[in-house]
């Protein structure tokens, strides 16, 4: 696995309805190690969606770098995988075939990818849905299907952009701790993006304070694994950590 | 278990087929009722055969025609061109969809035309076809794929530019190419849309396809019915009208409907009908 550097990288474009250029992102510099789980929180406007597109190559950026293991990251490419807000799974593709298809599109040979795609849908207790459409699931499900076909690739970076901000209040809980689980069992590096400041203390190993495209504080979270809410709303060092950064996402 | 699953399975099966057989009646109905109108007024007012036939006047041309072959021939020759012509349709209209649908810039120059020609689109064209292709097949097949063309080509833009983009970037970051990205995101993202253009086209094509039989040739439905009414054979062009509309009933029925039932209703992207 990969290191992720983001070296003074900023973001300025024309708004056509302002007539102006904005600046979105003004200097973000950030080193994410192999298999650290951070989390970047932040007021809207702060630029932290900009940030995990420009990583994912999904907009160009006009200032800075994005390394990965040293070299420049230009465009979207399979060693940054990406969950969506919107899920965005194929419509037309079965749930099996919408994991399947990162390794199909290595050239992994149908059996082998099946069987790729089966093993995390396993991960995600997802098994007895691989025959179905994704719109025949329920939000946290297709979301399920969402995490792992990012995962099935094996990106060296996982960008997840406020994944869970369009389930409910008692799936979003699941799919978090599902998510540590997952996330312990298979270490990926993950960014996770999202401004509900106990979600980010939950997940991450750091939490990453954004600010009018500015990172304001970084907060290490020593919390011990696995984390389950049960046990965590009673916990007083989540309970502090938790107001300490949300003390700074109001005031940023 | 698996005694409640089977019985539970046959029971759902003979529902739905009993759900289709009432489906299949209740759009049979008003057709029989306009026929029994038909049976009643025909000899309650004594209408003159050169104005209006009777149903067994119809029935007995209908026999004849498909006694002496005729009809099958007609029949026939029709959907070899309307067949031809849409499937050279499809094949050119939906990669000139699709790259106006990804490029704005061939958008922005092809879609004055595809304005100007979609109202030229199929019968208008068919003085010059027959002085391009002679009269015949080719002229024909040129009308068919003309009212085809323009529909699809426009719907499979309109297809290509409702995909959500974030689906794009999904199958990019999924490591998806330039081709991968061609044939599974955008051709099935755009099919709801290629599906209804080929629904409207086939419509088009049928209508221009009668109009040019009118004149281009000397077999077809649309021939049938112009030498029909030269001889005052009100039965035989009131017969090829009928065999025209249930024609046009079976393609939609047992091909384009049962096409959009297996695609893109079961992923859910058009509300079930």
């Amino acid at each position: 696995m990969k290191m992720l550097s983001l070296r003074n990288l900023g973001k300025t474009y024309f708004d056509p309805y302002a007539g102006a250029h904005v600046t979105a992102v003004h200097d973000v510099s950030l080193d994410v190690e192999p298999g650290e789980f951070i989390s970047v929180v932040g007021p809207s406007g702060c630029g932290k969606t900009t940030i995990l597109n420009m990583i994912a190559g999904f907009i160009p950026y006009s200032k800075g770098d994005i390394l990965l293991d040293g070299k420049p990251v230009h465009g979207p490419g399979p060693e940054r995988g990406v969950v969506f807000q919107s899920f965005a799974l194929f419509p037309w593709k079965t749930v099996l075939d919408n994991v399947g298809f990162g390794p199909k599109m290595r050239g992994v040979p149908k059996a082998e990818r099946d069987r790729i795609a089966r093993e995390y849908l396993a991960l995600a207790g997802l098994s007895h849905a691989a025959h179905r459409y994704p719109n025949e699931l329920s939000g946290g499900m297709q979301q399920r299907v969402g995490v792992v076909r990012a995962l099935a690739n094996n990106p060296d970076v996982l960008l997840m952009d406020e994944p869970f901000a369009s389930v409910d209040a008692q799936t979003r809980m699941t799919l978090q701790e599902e998510l540590t689980r997952i996330w312990q069992e298979r270490k990926p590096t993950v960014i996770f993006i999202t401004h509900d400041v106990a979600e980010a203390v939950f997940l991450a190993n750091r939490v990453v304070v954004l600010s009018k495209g500015r990172v304001l504080d970084q907060i290490a979270v020593d919390l011990p694994r696995p984390r389950v809410w049960d046990d965590l709303v009673k916990d007083d060092r989540f309970k502090q950590l938790s107001a300490r950064v949300l003390q700074m996402v109001r005031a940023a | 278990m698996q005694v409640t699953g089977s019985l539970k399975g046959r029971s759902s099966r003979l529902i739905r087929s009993v759900n289709s057989l009432l489906g299949a009646a209740m759009f049979v109905a008003p057709l029989l009722a306009l026929v029994a109108i038909w049976a009643v007024v025909v000899p309650l007012f004594n209408v003159n055969p050169r104005v209006f036939p009777s149903v067994g006047a119809v029935g007995a041309a209908a026999l004849d025609s498909i006694r002496d072959g005729t009809l099958f021939a007609h029949v026939g020759a029709s959907l070899l061109r309307v067949g031809l012509g849409t499937l050279i349709g499809i094949a050119t209209a939906v990669p000139l969809g699709i790259a106006m649908g990804v490029s704005p810039t061939v958008a922005a120059f092809l879609t004055p035309l595809f304005r100007f020609f979609s109202v030229l689109a199929g019968i208008a064209w068919i003085p010059i076809a027959t002085l391009w292709f002679g009269y015949g097949f080719g002229a024909i097949v040129f009308v068919i794929f003309n009212a085809v063309f323009f529909v699809v080509a426009y719907n499979t833009l309109l297809g290509v530019r409702t995909i959500p983009h974030t689906l794009r970037n999904a199958a990019a970051s999924l490591g998806a190419g330039r081709w991968a990205l061609l044939t599974e995101v955008l051709l099935p993202g755009a099919l709801p849309n290629i599906v209804t253009g080929i629904r409207t086209g086939l419509g088009f094509a049928w209508r221009g396809l009668i109009a040019a039989e009118m004149i281009a040739t000397n077999v077809g439905l649309g021939y049938m019915l112009f030498v029909a009414r030269d001889f005052y054979r009100t039965e035989v062009i009131v017969f090829g009208m009928i065999v025209i509309g249930v024609l046009w009933l079976l393609i939609d029925r047992l091909l384009l409907v049962p096409l959009e039932r297996a695609t893109i209703e079961r992923w859910g992207m058009v509300r079930r009908a």
